[in-house]
């Protein structure tokens, strides 16, 4: 793809996402979509975290374990410590990133199925702590959590408090594409850059990567650190958007939904989770008047999409340009 | 004491049994298959609906939920793994397709059956209490069944052609082509096979615990503990995991009780350790 | 289509006579207009029985109005158009179903089933005009500045120490033990049943102890406990599907106490479930019990059998939310699409309990608790399970 395309691609999408989405949304009064839309971002934003740790070899199920932290975090700082929201999503990632750093540094030595284990056992294990810890409030979950505050810059007034707003699910909304574009490009940058070939050599072959010299501990540490960050944030603005957190609010589910966006986008591709995301979550919600059946009708498309397009859903586009 | 290594040696062998069908499909396949709980909850339906609704006798019952499901498993491995393996690139992808059919079958139970968690009459009435030890006769029949099930398979996979032919395929797939073992066969077979435990078990267990549509997931997530304690894809590490678990969650929660609800945080959080320590379990295949 | 457990022969009868409903209620509903009553709550997953008994007691009132002609309000009748969400128990997909329902223009939703989902669309419906009607017990969802969620059933910290105190002065209880699930829901409700029962003067001999709701073997769990010997053994918050194994597994360790939970339960499931062992067993349920239940409960629960193949007892306390809101509409036509109307009407409702024999009364309660009158008042039958049915050992009222 030569830069030009690229450009006009992103170009596109941005067009897509802050202006066409909005419009289209204003234009059918579907204002339920908004809140829709910013999950999918949200999750599509912890999605790009498990496809990181994919790109290195890890199947990594314990992302809702640090969307959970990441909620806690943020939900800690600002009922107790009167933190603003803004500074809480950093805090957030940055506390998730260094507790992955010291769960990495173990676990990241297991392979295959035993990390995916690990991992699936680990968001149990957050949930647990969630609940037996003071500080989480345990059982009783942190509720009632103010919205986010307004962003002055030498007193020029850039982001209004979101509770001054008529709708604070569109400003959600802005919140939620933003942090999703950024966390893409970055991801986008990162896979493209010198570390991200090397990432992709681990992925097929960690013995040969460490016999050319590339230190293969610190570069899987950094990408579970780095995905770790996303899945925080993410968390720490869905407690933002539901002003709750539960010991429940990131699950097991969770963790394996997370994993099933990236298969289902396509492992090789790094908008997979995004697209991923989009389709698992939203389909469901198009499927909510069928009752009773939408689990049924779900799988079952699930199972055909899986049969069709085993390599993702974004394979269907490399298949016709091979084509 | 005693009651408590009872209790644990109890869950234990049902553990093993759950974990065994389990296994054998990572084993052959490397599919971690997330439907196992979902073919174990259909297995415990079926015996549900000829034993205790039919009034059959319960092993008819039985054989029943593990025949349907060997069909299952079977129809499963040649139409939908099969086929996403062989167009995958990379294997993990089965994740997926495991998981939808995990959904799917979920679905299907929760329509068939409702959402009711359902039981049948006791097989053996009565308790054996004595050397301080409690324990109702119907689990003492289920858990020698399972004992005898476990030793049946172990003989099962050495000696008879079938079993050696999927051993060989869990070894090096590639050389046992090369050696003219037909792989597709036999990797239905064990499919097949892993179902039909799945069912067998959920129809046995039916008689102790009863069965509910929701808990297939759980169930799958607890098997997946099981054989990473042990070892992945292998027969005798599925049965180590089996009662390694069982017997945590025994001492466990009577010796941590006073410390409240952290009984299950120690556990699990005791399990990362261990796996940190010992990245293949006790004794899987230096890979995943 | 009478008994959908049997084979598979009645999924595909199932399935054909659920679609003739459908098209039924909608050919039918041409004749009125639509009012649309929303439902978020679990209807699939490991907790499936809660939001399913739900859900199916609205749909069978509603077409049980529809097909008589509908439910005039003011001066206009209307069909009843029930619109459900499945949150899979997720406080997420929770938020997503309440604004799928003010999407749908819908002011009165039933639901959510549990304490994070309540807790999670309390911004969307104040934010949306929506009154819901959850069941779930966290007090500051009710308490002022909140006000509009309704508690749809009598919570733990209400039946509880009625319980309590009548096991003490009646049974002779004076040493109690606890068990929950570590989720949420239920250890809230221990910690309150622990603090009912100590402020009743009660010995609590385990507070403690916990087990992982996916459990299938209570065995373990229960084994110190019964080692304690309690007098009673609170299952706290427990959900039906467990209730007959922690039964089974307390009777077979030789346990001999009494036993009892706060939350409503299903005979079916316990009978199969546990057998005679669960005889003796204490829950709370709402009104169909031989004792109180009226001919019109006699033909909802007549109703719901032949419309979903099997009755669930849950759903006798689950039957009241939708008639609290068509009857509180009823009392204030203005109501309709107005919740500052409801909220007015509220405080001053008053109408015949049509569940319940005798001239009980459906009104909103709850200002000894919340301060403020945000619970409808469901009669609190204490029920005992005896052979396969439930029996009244008391009637209490929540104020």
């Amino acid at each position: 793809m030569t830069a030009t395309r690229k450009l006009a691609g992103l170009a596109i999408f941005l067009l897509a996402v802050f202006v066409l989405v909005p419009a289209l949304i204003a234009a059918t009064g579907r204002k339920d979509l908004y809140y829709t839309l910013t999950s999918v971002a949200l999750l599509s934003i912890a999605s790009a975290g498990v496809w990181l740790t994919f790109y290195i070899g890890r199947i990594n199920m314990g992302q809702g374990a640090f969307a959970l932290m990441g909620a806690y975090v943020a939900a800690v700082l600002v009922t107790r410590y009167g933190m603003s929201f803004w500074w809480t999503l950093p805090a957030a990632g940055l506390f998730c990133a260094l507790a992955s750093l010291l769960i990495g540094l173990p676990i990241l030595r297991l392979r295959g199925v035993y990390f995916a284990m690990v991992s699936l056992v680990l968001t149990e294990v957050t949930r647990l702590l969630a609940l037996a810890v003071p500080i989480t409030e345990g059982a009783k979950g942190i509720t009632n959590i103010p919205l986010p505050g307004a962003i002055s810059l030498f007193g020029i007034t850039l982001v209004p408090d979101f509770s001054t707003m008529e709708n604070p699910r569109i400003a959600f909304y802005y919140l939620a594409v933003t942090l999703m574009v950024i966390a893409f490009a970055a991801m986008y940058r990162l896979v493209n850059s010198r570390i991200g070939h090397i990432c992709m050599s681990l992925q097929q072959n960690e013995e040969l990567a460490s016999s050319i010299g590339v230190n293969i501990v610190h570069l899987r540490l950094i990408a579970f650190a780095i995905s770790s960050f996303l899945g925080g944030v993410s968390g720490a603005a869905f407690a933002a958007v539901t002003q709750s957190v539960y010991p429940s609010s990131f699950t097991v589910t969770d963790s394996v939904n997370f994993m099933l966006n990236c298969f289902l986008g396509g492992l090789g591709y790094v908008f997979g989770p995004m697209l991923g995301t989009l389709t698992l979550y939203f389909g469901w919600n198009l499927l909510f008047q069928t009752g009773e059946f939408q689990l049924l009708i779900y799988s079952s498309v699930m199972i055909l999409l899986m049969l069709v397009l085993p390599n993702g859903l974004l394979s269907l586009g490399e298949g016709r340009r091979k084509g | 004491m005693e009651q408590v290594i009872a209790n644990g040696l109890y869950l234990g062998a049902q553990y093993a049994l759950i974990a065994l069908g389990l296994t054998l499909i990572f084993g052959l396949m490397n599919v971690l298959n997330f439907a196992h709980g979902q073919m174990y909850v259909l297995g415990g339906f079926i015996t549900y609906a000829i034993y205790g609704q039919l009034g059959l006798p319960f092993p008819v019952a039985v054989l029943a939920s593990g025949v349907s499901l060997a069909v299952i498993g079977g129809l499963m491995e040649r139409y939908l793994f099969r086929t996403v393996i062989r167009r995958s690139h990379r294997e993990e992808s089965t994740m997926l397709l495991a998981a939808a059919t995990a959904f799917f079958f979920d679905a299907v139970i929760l329509l068939i059956f409702g959402e009711k968690q359902r039981g049948v009459p006791k097989i053996v009435k009565g308790v054996f209490h004595d050397f301080g030890i409690i324990l109702p006769y119907d689990r003492i029949v289920v858990a020698v069944v399972a004992a005898l099930m476990i030793f049946a398979f172990i003989l099962f996979m050495k000696y008879s052609r079938t079993g050696r032919a999927m051993r060989a395929l869990a070894q090096d797939r590639v050389a046992a082509q090369l050696m003219g073992i037909k792989v597709d066969r036999y990797t239905m077979i064990g499919f097949a096979l892993g179902a039909m435990l799945a069912g067998v078990v959920g129809g046995l267990l039916v008689s102790i615990t009863g069965v509910n549509s929701g808990i297939g997931g759980p169930i799958s997530v607890k098997a997946f503990l099981m054989i990473m304690i042990g070892g992945a894809g292998v027969v005798g590490g599925a049965i180590a995991g089996g009662f390694i678990l069982g017997m945590m969650e025994s001492v466990g929660l009577t010796v941590l009780r006073e410390y409240g609800d952290v009984t299950y945080l120690v556990i699990f959080a005791a399990l990362m350790i261990f796996l940190a320590i010992r990245p293949n379990g006790l004794m899987g295949k230096p890979w995943g | 289509m009478m008994n959908r457990r049997n084979t598979l022969k009645t999924v595909a009868l199932g399935t054909v006579s659920a679609m003739a409903l459908l098209m039924g209620s909608t050919l039918h509903a041409a004749a009125n207009e639509k009012l649309k009553i929303g439902f978020v709550g679990v209807t699939s997953g490991p907790a499936a029985a809660w939001g399913t008994s739900n859900v199916r007691s609205m749909q069978t009132l509603a077409a049980w109005y529809n097909e008589t002609g509908g439910v005039k309000i003011g001066d206009k009748t209307y069909d009843i158009d029930i619109v459900t969400f499945d949150d899979q128990k997720d406080p997420k997909r929770a938020v997503e179903g309440m604004e799928k329902m003010a999407q749908e223009g819908i002011h009165y939703v039933v639901g959510p089933n549990v304490d994070d989902g309540a807790a999670a669309v309390r911004p969307v419906a104040e934010k949306n005009n929506i009154i819901y009607f959850p069941y779930a017990f966290p007090k500051e969802l009710y308490t002022p500045p909140a006000s509009n969620a309704i508690l749809g059933m009598i919570a733990n910290y209400q039946s509880g120490p009625a319980i309590y105190k009548y096991l003490k002065e009646n049974k002779g209880v004076k040493k109690v033990a606890f068990v929950a699930a570590n989720e949420s829901d239920p250890l809230s409700q221990r910690d309150g049943g622990v603090a009912a029962a100590k402020a009743l003067g009660l010995e609590v001999v385990a507070d403690k102890d916990t087990y992982q709701n996916d459990t299938r073997d209570f065995t373990p769990v229960l084994t110190p406990i019964v080692a304690l010997n309690p007098d009673l053994l609170v299952l706290s918050g427990v959900a039906p599907a467990n209730a007959p194994l922690l039964i089974r597994s307390a009777r077979e360790l030789g346990y001999e106490g009494l036993i009892s939970t706060e939350t409503a339960q299903d005979a079916k499931v316990l009978e199969e479930g546990a057998g005679e062992l669960a005889n003796g067993f204490i829950s709370v349920g709402g009104a169909s019990t031989p004792a109180i239940a009226s001919d019109r409960m006699k033909e909802f629960v007549a109703r719901y059998t032949k419309m979903f193949g099997e009755y669930n007892d849950e759903s006798n306390t689950k039957v009241y939310a939708l008639d609290y809101i068509l009857e509180t509409m009823k009392a204030n036509p203005a109501a309709i699409d107005n919740i500052d109307e409801f909220k007015k009407t509220i405080d001053t409702f008053s109408a015949p309990n049509p569940y319940v024999k005798g001239d009980a009364k459906l009104n909103y309660v709850g200002t000894t608790s919340f301060g403020q009158k945000r619970q409808i008042s469901v009669p609190m039958v204490v029920n005992e399970y005896k052979d396969g049915a439930f029996q009244t050992l008391f009637v209490g009222s929540v104020d």
